[in-house]
Order: structure tokens, then C-alpha cells, then sequence
């Protein structure tokens, strides 16, 4: 009649009298299961069932024995034992050797509190082919804008209360993370959903990443999951593939849009020295043609003063002599015809095959202007050979 | 005889075990019991732990005490502005009081769990209906939770069930409307790169229309001051030569022209067509004058 022990004498009965409902005290069961045994094995047993009492006893005692044994536990390292007797939690032990009192009264459940688990939310790794599989309708949300984009993120968390996580939340075997990946989406999206899509793109990354952090502990506390989040990670923030084109356009427009200006720039700094250069090389000439018209104005005017003041003394002569000297000068240097005028008839001046210079500059324009030919006979033939007095080019 | 005693003993001890076995009974952390004595309930807030009942004759029924969750398949809701958005969402509750929960729904589930998810559904088909899709996304969000949760759970504890949490996991447009989504970010990037495109052509159009006219002011300076200073050599020059001339007019006409005519005449190419009664010839016909 165990369940009448542990009770004082007022509560001999168990049946509908017990309204509190209280745990037995183990400790008491203990101490009567203990008198029991010391009775059995005390042999103070009756004489005629001696023998075999022993036996009994001993073999009782071994099996107790090896009952009690299996009452040692080991806590691996960053673990923690929550015992628990007859479901009630006792205490919380930490790493190493320790014992309990053996099944059924007390059971051990083991947490991992050090281990820093990952949640996926918007895809799925497969550590075996180290591939990425995509879950759209986790990676793709709304924004602020209404528009769409594709976030996955993981979180990282730990258990930072073992007894709140065993007791608190209850997740289906199969998906030991379905509350934290649905408190992920719900905060992820909440997130999300304040900024806008450019914002979330770009500079606001790890603003949602922080503020999907403190969302998502903020929900674990509330059902006190004895979590905590160690991490929210955005491992990509992209355009939807459908419209992965038209933003990748964009962001080459921008490219573009500097690459026009860099060559417009280029283009600037190409001309402007240039043009800086043909300005000075403007002023630089006329400089020069002012210093050297001058110059040579001076020169002349000099030259010119000082032959006047000698033309003074004897004009005629000098006059005179200049004309003569030019005229040979002149005469020595050029091509000369004579053309005795006095004859009245039209002389033909095959100019062109005189001057073989001439002819080759501009045939053209010789032929044009040549006047039509006039067969006058046998004068023009002579003539011709008259006229002839060149010397040969050098 | 020896025999029949073993037995009985071993009929006794069976009875004992048995009987043990219905006297006790266990609360895990993660349960609650309620003590049913024929169909009465007797207790239902027993602690963790080891308790006695009456054998045979006390019922212990379990329930679970941790957070539950109830995963609502997601349903199309109507907004303010008449666009319809997939809206996909969770409850999480508990049971707080077993002995409600017990006397409400008779310990099954589904009854429970159909008024909740009613109350939730209809407080969403509201709260949506009032509000724009971006509030909807956006600012209310949170709020749209808070309402609901408030809703859910004041309907719930009629059941001894306490609502802890109303969630929004998922706001989407429905597949047709997400198509129309992408088209439109699509033309709004388009309309963004082009904007960026035609921002650079107009910059780059204005650097360089600024380099040409820069090129052309200085080009056109440097001609003004080149053709000033010409114009001042060309000046000197002119007072230079007219205060030469001036002394000797007539002589610098010839002196003048006799240079002009050396510097004409001075090619081999060029052609003097004489006659031979100028003056320059009078020597050639005859010695004297």
C-alpha cells in the first residue's frame, strides 16, 4: 500500500480526500523502499523460509543495484540536462558526470544550448551536393512600393533557456523550426515591407537585417521559446528573375550615363589645350609678324635713306644706273620673247609649249584660255621659229 | 495446496499492480490534466509531477500546455481600394484553462479551432477591407496583428484557450496581379535607365558644347590680339617707311619700283614679251643716241 506512506496520518485516504493535488515526497518513498530493503536483507526474516528468503534477497538486491546504476548520465560539453521527476522539472545540470534517480522517477532530457543553428527562410542548402535550392514563395515579398523582391536570409540561434524551450513552444517532430522560420517570415516581411525596394537593394540590407533581428526576438519572447537569435543574415537581396533584365539595364544606364560624360570630359580636355595651344601659336605669330614687318620696315626705310641721300648728289646718273642694273637683273633672270609689233599681223604664242612648267601646272586652264588657232601659212611657221629664244631649263 | 497459494499470491500481486498502476499518475511540464470521477470533473489544475487518484474509478485526461499552432491556409482578402491581396497567416495559442477548454469543446480541437479561425478571418476580411494595399504592407501591419490578436483571444477564452499571438506571415498579390507588378517595375526600370541615359547625353552634350565654346572664345581671342598686334606692326611700319618716303618722294617712287619689278621678275618661268623698240633696246639698234 505505497500511496498511503508518504501521506501524514490525517491523510491515510487517498481517494477524493487530497484536494491540493501535491507531488508525493520522493524522499519519503525513498526512505520506506530503503527500511524495506534493510528488512529483507536485515534477517530478522522467520526461520522456516530462511533459505530461500536469501535468495530472493539477493537476487533483488542486484537487480536494485544495476537499477540504480543506470541512473548516471553524462552531460556532454555546452550541453545541459533538464531531470525531470515524473514529469516535473527538478534542476538543470551542466557538463559532466551526475545522477539520477533512475527511470521511471526521473528522466533526463538533453539541450544543446552552445550549438548555433541555421534557419533557411526563402531557400534550402543541401550540404551533401553544396547546392541551393530556392523557395520562391518564402524568397519573394512585397515592399513599401509594391514592389517585389526576392530576399533569402538565414538566421542563426541558439537556446539560451533549455527548460523554456523544452516546455514552452510545441513544434511537430518533423519540423523542429517551424515556429522560428514562420516568426523569420512573418519579422522578414514586416521588415520589408516598411522600406522600399531601391532602399532594401542597396544601402538598407543590413538595416533589415538588424531590424528582422529584433522583430524576430521580440516574437520569440513573447511565446518565450527560450531562444535566442544570434543572427539574422540577408544572404541575397535581388530583383525578381522576371524582371533581373530591365534592372540590370538600369544599372547599365548608370554606367552608360558616366561613360557618356567621361568622354564628353575627354573630349573637353582634348580641344581645350589644343585650342590654348593654337591661340598662343596665333598671338606668338602675330607677335613675330609685328617685330619682323617692323624690323624690316626699318631695314628698308634705312637701306632706302641712305641710297636717297646719295641720289642727292648726282640724280641723274644714279637714276640712270638703277634702271639699267633692275632691267638686267630682270632680263638675266626671266624668259624672254620678242615681238616686233610693227608687222600688224596676230601673232600665235604657243605659250604653253614654251613654258614646260607652265604646261605641266595646269594644262587645263592653258587650253582653255588658248585662243583658237588661226592658220595664217607659212609666216606664222616662221615666225615661230624666230621668235624662239630660250634657253634650255636648267 | 502449495500450489494453489503461489497462485493466489501471484493473483494478489497482479491486483496490487494494477491497482498501483491507476492510483498514480504523471503531469509533465508540457501538460495539463484534468481528473474526471465518472464523468464530474474533480480537478484540472494539478502542478507537474507525481499524483494519486482513485483507481479504476478517476479518469485523467491530458492536454498539451505549451504554445500550439494554428497554420491558417492562406486566403484572399479584399482591400480599401478593391485589389485583392493573398494574405497567409498563423495563430499561436494555448490552453489556460483546461477545465473551460474540457466543459467548451469537449476536448476536441476542431471545434475550437474552426471558431478561432472565423474570428481571425473575419477580423482580417475587416481590418483589410478598410486599408489600402501599402498600409496594408507597410505601416499597419503591426497593428493589423495587435487588432486581431486582441479579437482572437477575447473570442478564445471562452474556450480557456489564450491567444498569444495573430501573425501575418505572408502579404502577396495573387499570381495575376504579381505578373502586372513585374511589368510595371519593369517599365519603371526602363524609365529609369532611360532618364539616366538621356541624363548622360545632355550632360555630356552640354561638356562639350562648353569645351567648343571655350575653344572657339579663346580661338577668337587669340585672333583679336594676333591681327591687333599685326595691325600695330603693320602701323609702325607704314609711319617707318613714310617717314623715309617723305624725305624723297619722287626718288623712292622709282627706287620702289625698280625693286617691285626685280622681285616679279625673278623666276625662270616667267615670260617677258618684249618689243624690241623699247627703250631699254635703244643700244641694241644702234651705239648712239
Amino acid at each position: 500500500m505505497a500511496w498511503n506512506q508518504p501521506g501524514g496520518p490525517g491523510n491515510k485516504d487517498p481517494w477524493g480526500k487530497r484536494k491540493s493535488g501535491g507531488p508525493i515526497d520522493i524522499d519519503q518513498v525513498l526512505r520506506n523502499l530503503q527500511n524495506r530493503i534493510r528488512a529483507i536483507f536485515g534477517g530478522d526474516g522467520d526461520g522456516d523460509a530462511g533459505g530461500r528468503g536469501i535468495g530472493i534477497g539477493l537476487i533483488l538486491g542486484v537487480a536494485f543495484a544495476v537499477w540504480m546504476v543506470t541512473g548516471f548520465y553524462i552531460v556532454q560539453q555546452g550541453e545541459r540536462g533538464v531531470v525531470l521527476r515524473f514529469g516535473q522539472k527538478t534542476e538543470i545540470t551542466e557538463a559532466g558526470l551526475h545522477w539520477r534517480l533512475p527511470f521511471p522517477v526521473e528522466r533526463v532530457e538533453k539541450v544543446n544550448v552552445e550549438k548555433v543553428s541555421t534557419v533557411e527562410v526563402g531557400y534550402r542548402s543541401n550540404p551533401r551536393t553544396g547546392t541551393k535550392n530556392k523557395v520562391p514563395k518564402e524568397a519573394l515579398m512585397l515592399t513599401q512600393d509594391e514592389n517585389i523582391i526576392d530576399i533569402e536570409f538565414a538566421v542563426q540561434y541558439k537556446i539560451s533557456d533549455p527548460a523554456a524551450f523544452l516546455f514552452n513552444v510545441y513544434n511537430p517532430p518533423g519540423d523542429m523550426e517551424m515556429t522560428i522560420r514562420q516568426a523569420t517570415e512573418s519579422a522578414v516581411r514586416e521588415v520589408v515591407g516598411k522600406n522600399t525596394l531601391d532602399f532594401a537593394l542597396t544601402e538598407g540590407r543590413d538595416a533589415v537585417s538588424s531590424g528582422a533581428k529584433e522583430s524576430l526576438q521580440k516574437i520569440l519572447d513573447r511565446y518565450q521559446a527560450g531562444i535566442q537569435v544570434v543572427a539574422v543574415e540577408t544572404q541575397k537581396a535581388q530583383p525578381p528573375e522576371e524582371v533581373k533584365t530591365a534592372f540590370d539595364d538600369a544599372v547599365r544606364a548608370r554606367e552608360d550615363e558616366q561613360r557618356l560624360k567621361n568622354e564628353a570630359e575627354a573630349y573637353a580636355n582634348d580641344i581645350i589645350p589644343r585650342a590654348r595651344g593654337a591661340a598662343a601659336r596665333l598671338v606668338q605669330e602675330a607677335e613675330g609678324y609685328k617685330a619682323s614687318t617692323i624690323a624690316r620696315a626699318d631695314g628698308d626705310a634705312r637701306r632706302f635713306s641712305q641710297v636717297a641721300n646719295e641720289y642727292v648728289k648726282a640724280p641723274g646718273v644714279t637714276r640712270e644706273r638703277l634702271y639699267i642694273e633692275t632691267m638686267e637683273q630682270v632680263m638675266t633672270n626671266t624668259t624672254k620673247i620678242f615681238v616686233d609689233q610693227k608687222g600688224g599681223n596676230l601673232i600665235y604664242l604657243p605659250l604653253d609649249k614654251l613654258v614646260p612648267n607652265g604646261a605641266a601646272r595646269g594644262s587645263a586652264t592653258t587650253e582653255a584660255e588658248t585662243p583658237p588657232q588661226r592658220e595664217t601659212g607659212g609666216a606664222q611657221r616662221g615666225g615661230r621659229a624666230d621668235l624662239r629664244n630660250r634657253r634650255p631649263a636648267p | 495446496m502449495n500450489q494453489n497459494k503461489l497462485l493466489a499470491l501471484a493473483g494478489l500481486a497482479l491486483l496490487v499492480v494494477l491497482t498501483v498502476s491507476s492510483a498514480i499518475y504523471s503531469v509533465d511540464e508540457r501538460e495539463k490534466v484534468i481528473i474526471t470521477r465518472l464523468g464530474q470533473i474533480l480537478r484540472f489544475d494539478d502542478p507537474p509531477g507525481l499524483h494519486l487518484k482513485a483507481p479504476f474509478l478517476d479518469d485523467a485526461r491530458y492536454f498539451d500546455s505549451r504554445i500550439l499552432t494554428l497554420d491558417q491556409e492562406p486566403q484572399q482578402f479584399l482591400t480599401k481600394e478593391k485589389k485583392y491581396v493573398l494574405v497567409d497567416s498563423f495563430i499561436k495559442w494555448r490552453i489556460v484553462d483546461a477545465r473551460q477548454y474540457f466543459l467548451s469543446v469537449g476536448g476536441s480541437e476542431a471545434g475550437a479551432k474552426q471558431r478561432i479561425e472565423q474570428v481571425v478571418n473575419s477580423g482580417l476580411r475587416d481590418e483589410f477591407g478598410k486599408r489600402e494595399v501599402k498600409k496594408v504592407i507597410a505601416e499597419d501591419r503591426p497593428k493589423i496583428m495587435e487588432i486581431l490578436t486582441g479579437y482572437a483571444d477575447k473570442e478564445a477564452r471562452r474556450f480557456g484557450i489564450e491567444i498569444i499571438d495573430v501573425r501575418l506571415q505572408r502579404v502577396d498579390l495573387p499570381e495575376q496581379v504579381s505578373a502586372s507588378v513585374f511589368d510595371r517595375m519593369k517599365a519603371e526600370r526602363q524609365r529609369i535607365a532611360n532618364e539616366l541615359r538621356a541624363q548622360g547625353a545632355e550632360a555630356a552634350e552640354k561638356i562639350r558644347a562648353e569645351a567648343e565654346r571655350k575653344r572657339d572664345v579663346l580661338v577668337a581671342e587669340a585672333y583679336g590680339k594676333a591681327e591687333r598686334t599685326r595691325g600695330e606692326g603693320d602701323a609702325r611700319a607704314t609711319s617707318i617707311y613714310a617717314g623715309a618716303a617723305s624725305a624723297a618722294p619722287e626718288f623712292y617712287s622709282l627706287y620702289r619700283s625698280l625693286g617691285a619689278y626685280r622681285e616679279s621678275f625673278k623666276n625662270k618661268d616667267d615670260i617677258m614679251v618684249i618689243d624690241p623698240s623699247a627703250d631699254f633696246f635703244k643700244y641694241m639698234k644702234k651705239p648712239t643716241r
